[in-house]
């Protein structure tokens, strides 16, 4: 099993723990993953100024993965989102395929659809499958009670991610079970994370942030659980930077989901980056059996 | 007689310009500093830092920075063989040459006195490695042709002024023996051109055989913790250090958006020169401004051109400053109102609160006002077929027309965490997700593209999978987004070499 890895920009320079750790798992998985220093920014950001633009940005990685001959592993879910999104329109438009396409011969690449975009995971639990994770999970957690925060890029639109049931999606929560955790069921599981207005609207971003950390405290959570860049960044640095700017004290730590599994397959906690998160959560080994 | 008056001009305009160069270092400031940081006291910041790195431990890390990345240039050759080849040949046959033989009377003879004539096959050699140097530049430049790398005037003067030199000096050693007039005339133009080099040292990309290690090596000492007052005149000083090389275009993440959007600030060693001229005039008008705007707010802060950087730039925190103070300036910027903004919000303890929210506020007020309709509560707004011509555009998404199954059930309104924060969602987002697929329905599009509604979209997807009759909602609120900003006339901000196609 062999993968285009894309990273997209927020991991390499503010989520390194994630990369790391899911190389780690990854590798101990025997998953192999070609690099492609040509992958740039998949577009997402652009998506409210300039559609064209955003298709322009997005299907250029998908053509350069398709030269490799590779599918794509994605990390982030928002890269995963745009890079179905634009792989999804191109489908269904003749007209923009054409233009799309001349645009990209300029750099002599070309885009036909032969690639498939999978989220990390959605590898983990279609491509190796939870009974061969199973079997590698020899240090499984005991007692810890985590919420997996699922993250909206990946689960929606339904009919262009394919991610899972967008209305009752199991996939990260049995996940999350086969490490021994326990993962909680709670009412906000499928709601934003708050990150895509930070910058935007700080306050409405961060009470989006604060409900959620709110219900999942609510529900017993020790831990969130997140398979993604921006909500990691939002639970972690913008839950600190929440903590100083409205006085609240109690906190609630996240892992990136590697981490999780990573630790329940033996793998050490440096070579997972759990001491690399602002907020400290490497306490979380303490919960292994 | 005449030669020696035109060289020792040479020596004082070289001498004089780099002064004045060095100076404006510390003379000029690019992004928002203290202004009560003068020239004097930049200066003195400068020497005590220099002074406290040389009697330190750092001492050690600016040795080796010198002798890894400025003489052996290490890093490039890491990241690009042929590119370190190329400046090699260049750099290391060209000193040799400076030293050996332009410099020979005061180098050459003392330490070779007897072997002068030995020497010349070598200096032969080192003049072709130099011709080497240079054709493997034009071949990256002019025969790879890398895309988004630009190669502009001053690139190809130097490369053109260099092979002047090094080919009338291969010429000299050639026709030394046969012909007195020829050789005469090609010793002027040897002569003269190696004045005119030294000359136009100061002024020209030859001046970052200076400013590029000191680059190196100021960045390898400086932190976090730096005096601010140095912070300010290495940003300056940086300006200076780039040669205008292209490592960071190609490797800038958003730099495909320059293919479609034309606007070369988004390309990072376009800006760079833009800069340049910026410190020295900041009046550029509304479309310079615009301009720069876009390009530096078309960035992911993915660090990548930090990295890549030969001259050691910290690429990161001058756009971050820099930003700073474009926004500052003008009506707003529609590219704050996107995910773009995202890392400024990561560090907005950074920054003032007031100077902080006041670009939003104007960004948002400018974007939405022109279409204000929704202020206009005391009389009736009339039906139209802006909406018509919505649907049939279509050429954001084969759904954007699916506004027309709606039929008003409110379900996109109910499940929007957006709308659900607010005790009056009315009062703080103007018209709500229902409101706005009505609008369209109603054939009253400005009504939705004025509504804040739109740009605090989470584009969490939620009302799009509730929606029981199919409607795309925020598919087309992007829709809708892409329309009033391109309607606003602030983007594209620039007509560059492609063009945008008019929606």
């Amino acid at each position: 099993m062999r993968f285009s890895l894309f990273l997209g920009c927020n991991i390499p320079a503010r989520v390194p723990q994630y990369e790391l750790s899911a190389r780690a798992v990854l590798h101990k998985l025997g998953v192999e993953l070609a690099d492609n220093p040509d992958f740039k920014c998949c577009g997402n950001p652009i998506r409210n100024a300039d559609h064209k633009t955003f298709m322009l940005m997005a299907l250029r990685n998908l053509a350069l993965a398709e030269r490799q001959g590779l599918d794509m592993l994605v990390l982030c879910m928002c890269c995963f989102g745009s890079l179905k999104k634009a792989a999804h329109l191109m489908e269904r438009d003749s007209a923009l395929r054409e233009e799309m396409n001349e645009l990209l011969a300029r750099e002599g690449l070309t885009y036909s659809g032969r690639v498939a975009v999978k989220h990390f995971l959605s590898v983990l639990y279609h491509d190796v499958g939870t009974g061969a994770l199973k079997e590698k999970t020899t240090r499984p957690f005991k007692g810890v009670k985590i919420a997996a925060h699922y993250g909206c890029h990946a689960l929606r639109p339904s009919d262009v991610t394919h991610f899972d049931d967008p209305v009752a999606p199991v996939l990260f929560e049995e996940l999350v079970s086969l490490t021994g955790a326990r993962s909680l069921e709670w009412p906000l599981k499928l709601e934003c994370c708050g990150a895509p207005l930070l910058g935007v609207n700080d306050r409405l971003s961060m009470e989006m942030t604060a409900k959620k950390l709110a219900d999942a405290k609510r529900v017993g959570a020790d831990y969130l659980c997140v398979a993604c860049p921006y909500c990691h960044l939002q639970f972690d640095r913008v839950q600190q930077m929440m903590v100083s700017l409205r006085d609240t004290n109690s906190r609630l730590c996240t892992v990136v989901y590697p981490q999780l599994l990573g630790l329940a397959m033996g793998i050490e906690g440096n070579a997972l980056g759990i001491d690399m998160n602002v907020l400290d959560m490497s306490s979380i080994v303490s919960f292994l059996e | 007689m005449y030669h020696n008056i035109l060289l020792y001009l040479a020596f004082a305009v070289c001498g004089v310009g780099l002064i004045y160069r060095i100076a404006g270092w510390f003379r000029y400031s690019i992004g928002i500093h203290d202004p009560n940081i003068t020239t004097s006291v930049r200066i003195t910041a400068a020497l005590k830092a220099l002074l406290s790195a040389v009697f330190s431990q750092r001492l050690l890390t600016l040795v080796r920075v010198l002798i890894t990345d400025v003489l052996f240039q290490n890093h490039i050759r890491k990241q690009d063989v042929l590119r370190w080849a190329m400046h090699m040949l260049i750099y290391a046959a060209f000193t040799f040459l400076v030293f050996l033989h332009a410099l020979d009377e005061i180098i050459t003879t003392s330490l070779f006195q007897k072997y002068y004539l030995a020497l010349n096959p070598f200096l032969l050699f080192a003049g072709f490695m130099v011709i080497a140097g240079i054709a493997v530049a034009v071949y990256r430049r002019f025969v790879l042709k890398v895309p988004r790398i630009k190669t502009d005037p001053m690139d190809s003067f130097v490369l053109i002024l260099l092979a002047v030199i090094v080919l009338s000096g291969i010429a000299l050693e050639l026709t030394k023996l046969t012909s007195y007039t020829h050789y005469q005339r090609i010793w002027n133009i040897h002569f003269l051109t190696c004045l005119l080099g030294l000359a136009y040292l100061p002024f020209s990309k030859f001046f970052h055989m200076l400013s590029t290690p000191v680059s190196l090596l100021v960045n390898a000492v400086m932190d976090k913790n730096s005096d601010p007052a140095n912070v300010k005149t290495r940003q300056i000083m940086e300006l200076d250090a780039c040669m205008h090389c292209g490592n960071c275009s190609n490797r800038c993440s958003v730099a495909v958006a320059y293919d479609r959007i034309g606007n070369e600030n988004i390309l990072p060693s376009e800006r760079m020169k833009f800069l340049k001229n910026f410190i020295a005039r900041k009046d550029i008008g509304a479309g310079g401004l615009a301009a720069i705007q876009e390009g530096i707010y078309l960035c992911t802060n993915c660090d990548r051109c930090t990295v890549i950087c030969p001259a050691g730039i910290n690429l990161r925190d001058l756009w971050v400053n820099v930003r700073e103070e474009v926004i500052q300036r003008g009506h707003g910027v529609s590219l704050m109102l996107t995910p773009f903004s995202y890392y400024r919000g990561l560090n907005r303890q950074e920054r003032d609160p007031e100077q902080y929210d006041e670009p939003l506020r104007k960004s948002l007020e400018a974007v939405t006002r022109p279409f204000g309709l929704t202020a206009r509560t005391d009389e009736p707004i009339p039906l139209g077929r802006a909406a018509a011509e919505f649907k049939e555009r279509a050429g954001f998404s084969v759904w954007t027309g699916s506004y027309s199954f709606c039929f008003s059930c409110e379900n996109c309104s109910t499940v929007c965490p957006v709308v659900g924060n607010y005790e009056n969602p009315e009062q703080a987002l103007d018209l709500l997700p229902h409101q706005i697929i009505r609008s369209l329905g109603l054939g009253i599009k400005e009504l939705a593209m004025g509504s804040r509604m739109l740009w605090f979209c989470l584009t969490c997807y939620q009302c799009q999978e509730h929606c029981p009759q199919g409607v795309k909602v925020t598919d087309i609120f992007y829709e809708l987004k892409n329309s009033a900003v391109m309607e606003r006339g602030c983007y594209p901000a620039s007509n560059g070499s492609v063009q945008r196609d008019a929606k």
